[in-house]
């Protein structure tokens, strides 16, 4: 018994060093990677983050042209100090050139299998090349953290729709339904902005709609979003934020498919550039805020219609409740869908003052 | 027939639900939802449970055996059959656990290759899982029982780490219910009888419970407890994942951990995967026991000896298994050879017995 216990022992012992060590210290950690596609050649960028002895952080990038997309890595490692390692990816972004023209499917699939790539990485579309936006500094932590949080925080609180790999996956594998990515653009040096939403088809983007837009689209698909809104009542101006909406989806006919969706969304008044804020025009503002809500939803389905995608997944709706759903069907179906919304707003709250 | 079990050897009846839940959950549960959901679509969930409540009725009949015996399967072998061909029924039942041991080890290597260490030497950690397997039997039954236990109890926090995929899942796609047909929904949970396997221990380890009779609640909770796990599994599985994106996982339960955050950990599945050894440690020493058991008793060597010869044996067998698909294909076998004793064999052996009874009672 002392034997086998001693010689377990020994044996852990010696095996502890069969296996390739990554020490934190000797590696390069790739924080975040750029791809874009020139002159028929699919060049990645990876962003390394170097932690300066004042706690600053250096970002260094390294760039490859490659056919196949991790390969890029590989010819990266022949100018990287220490072995570059995908532990800790936090972005991913996608030129526009790329994603418009030769698609973003080959690079997808190499996410999904490394298995050292987390699923709650974020995706984003440039406008532009996607190396000069990985390339710029912004904040004190690091280009791949800054624009990490800078997509985080608008998905909590503002109105960017929650994407991130895991929910571009899955949306890309559900029948019935079309991925969607956030837009970055470059405004001046070393500052960007979420520019738009983009959706896409079998990988590339098919359109894109602009970021006053995004408010509307996020009541369609994410259940308890928040958001922001401005909007015109008679002569005056308010804003209006909402801190909880849901969405209900109602399939009222089959034959010739029909959707109520119904909008609830809880708001409070931010600013108003009236005099006195009453009861009354309370009410006027939220006539007002439905009205809009519904407009411009409509218009949102009807122009994905046109451009036949279905980023809010009535198709995967329709067949949740119908048995044996035919999807070529719905393919030709899909085109005379009509899609109602109606939306109920209530302000809750005017702030401080009256 | 037959030496008997010393009462200080025996374990308390409570413990037989940590041994059967535990030689339940063990590799099968770390892929299943891709492979029932490719028979049965997202209705699958609804196989996991019939194939979980049938084996309450196989659990009934092997008391039932037990039970007319007094004694393991190797007795009602005797009493059936006679001596010789009651022996030479029993072998297989090696054979049976050693492949189940095989194919445990290998597949938890395989799961460390591909999600954490690709050069990881498959010789050298099978020696020192079987050299760990090795002292815990010689500790005797009542050690392998301890295993078990702790083999439940520590990793129960895992369970926690799937609420991280509950903001992602849609509970939509499971709708609408029973859109497949019967026969596919049969079908699999046919395919579930990798997953489920384990509980056939039972008639090995029989003697060894004190006070059998009230072990019998103890043996269907622990069936049950496993059935619930694997049922709420597949239902978050399903509302997490798009039915094509499914298809493309093998290891669907570790894919859920990718996406869990926290602050002081960037990679889950390390955590997870090292601590699934505690999981696959009770299932290794339990098949190893049951299989140097039978050596024990069928060909009289002594269980010390029989461990070894046995675990060189499962040394030499696992380098036969080296590709994806080939640890694939033994993971099939293995599926269909439990089906096969579990829902074939035992249902046979019950009903023989019944005849057999009846002919010597007159």
């Amino acid at each position: 018994m002392r034997k086998a216990l001693i010689l377990s022992i020994v044996v852990a012992f010696a095996l502890s060093g069969c296996v390739q060590k990554e020490i934190l210290d000797d590696v390069n950690l790739e924080s975040g990677s750029a791809y874009d596609y020139v002159n028929g050649k699919l060049r990645g960028t990876a962003l390394v983050p170097i932690y300066l002895p004042d706690k600053a952080v250096e970002n260094k990038t390294y760039s490859a042209n490659s056919s196949l997309s991790r390969d890029f890595l590989s010819d990266v490692q022949r100018q990287s100090q220490d072995p570059i390692v995908t532990g800790s990816l936090k972005i991913v972004l996608f030129g526009e050139q790329l994603a418009r023209k030769k698609g973003i499917l080959d690079l997808i699939d190499s996410f999904q299998r490394d298995p050292s790539v987390g699923a709650g990485i974020f995706l984003a579309e440039t406008q532009g090349e996607a190396r000069k936006i990985i390339e710029s500094n912004y904040g004190k932590r690091g280009t791949a953290i800054y624009i990490s949080n800078l997509i985080s925080h608008n998905m909590k609180t503002k109105d960017l729709p929650k994407t991130n790999l895991q929910r571009f996956l899955s949306d890309f594998n559900q029948r019935g339904k079309t991925p969607y990515l956030p837009q970055l653009r470059l405004i001046q040096k070393n500052q960007i902005e979420i520019s738009g939403v983009s959706f896409f088809r079998y990988g590339h983007v098919v359109t894109t709609i602009p970021a006053e837009k995004m408010f509307f689209f996020k009541l369609l698909v994410d259940q308890y979003s928040q958001g922001s809104l401005k909007l015109k009542v008679g002569k005056e101006l308010a804003a209006v934020e909402s801190i909880r909406s849901k969405y209900k989806m109602k399939l009222v006919s089959r034959n010739t498919p029909a959707i109520n969706v119904h909008i609830k969304v809880n708001a409070i008044l931010n600013e108003y550039s009236g005099i006195k804020v009453t009861p009354k025009e309370l009410k006027m503002i939220e006539k007002k805020l439905n009205k809009k809500i519904e407009f411009e939803c409509e218009k949102l389905t009807k122009q994905f219609q046109e451009k036949n995608i279905d980023p809010v997944g009535f198709g995967h709706f329709i067949k949740s409740r119908t048995r044996k759903f035919n999807f070529k069907q719905w393919e030709t179906d899909y085109q005379n869908l009509k899609v109602h919304v109606t939306a109920d707003v209530t302000i809750t709250e005017s702030g401080v003052i009256e | 027939m037959g030496q008997v079990v010393p009462e200080k050897a025996k374990v308390s009846p409570f413990l037989v639900f940590f041994l059967v839940h535990s030689m339940q959950l063990g590799i099968g549960v770390l892929g299943f939802q891709r492979i029932i959901a490719l028979t049965a679509g997202y209705d699958a969930w609804i196989s996991v449970i019939i194939a979980g409540l049938s084996i309450h009725i196989i659990l009934w009949m092997m008391y039932k055996i037990l039970e007319s015996v007094d004694g393991d399967i190797m007795d009602a072998h005797t009493f059936v059959f006679g001596r010789v061909v009651g022996k030479l029924i029993t072998l297989p039942f090696i054979v049976y656990f050693s492949i189940v041991a095989i194919t445990l080890i290998r597949t938890y290597i395989e799961v460390i290759q591909v999600w954490m260490f690709q050069d990881m030497s498959v010789f050298w950690y099978s020696l020192a899982f079987c050299g760990l397997a090795i002292y815990i039997i010689f500790g005797g039954f009542r050690t392998v029982t301890g295993v078990a236990f702790f083999g439940v109890i520590l990793p129960l926090y895992l369970i926690f780490t799937f609420f991280f995929a509950i903001p992602y899942a849609d509970l939509r796609n499971l709708l609408p219910i029973f859109d497949h047909s019967i026969k596919s929904l049969l079908l699999a949970s046919y395919q579930m009888s990798l997953t489920y396997l384990g509980y056939e221990i039972l008639l090995f380890i029989y003697p060894y419970i004190k006070d059998p009779q009230k072990s019998k609640k103890w043996a269907h909770l622990g069936v049950l407890y496993s059935t619930v796990l694997y049922t709420a599994l597949t239902i978050i599985t399903f509302a997490y994942f798009s039915e094509g994106q499914l298809q493309k996982n093998v290891w669907a339960t570790l894919t859920m951990w990718k996406v869990v955050q926290m602050p002081f950990v960037e990679r889950f599945e390390y955590i997870g995967i090292a601590n699934w050894n505690i999981i696959i440690l009770p299932n290794f020493c339990i098949a190893l026991w049951c299989a140097s058991r039978i050596t024990k008793k069928v060909l009289h060597i002594q269980q010390k000896y029989g461990v070894i010869i046995l675990s060189i044996v499962i040394l030499i067998g696992i380098n036969f298994f080296k590709t994806r698909e080939q640890i694939n294909t033994l993971i099939d076998y293995t599926g269909k050879v439990s089906f096969v004793i579990n829902y074939g064999y035992i249902p046979a052996l019950f009903f023989l017995m019944l005849i057999v009874k009846k002919v010597k009672k007159k």
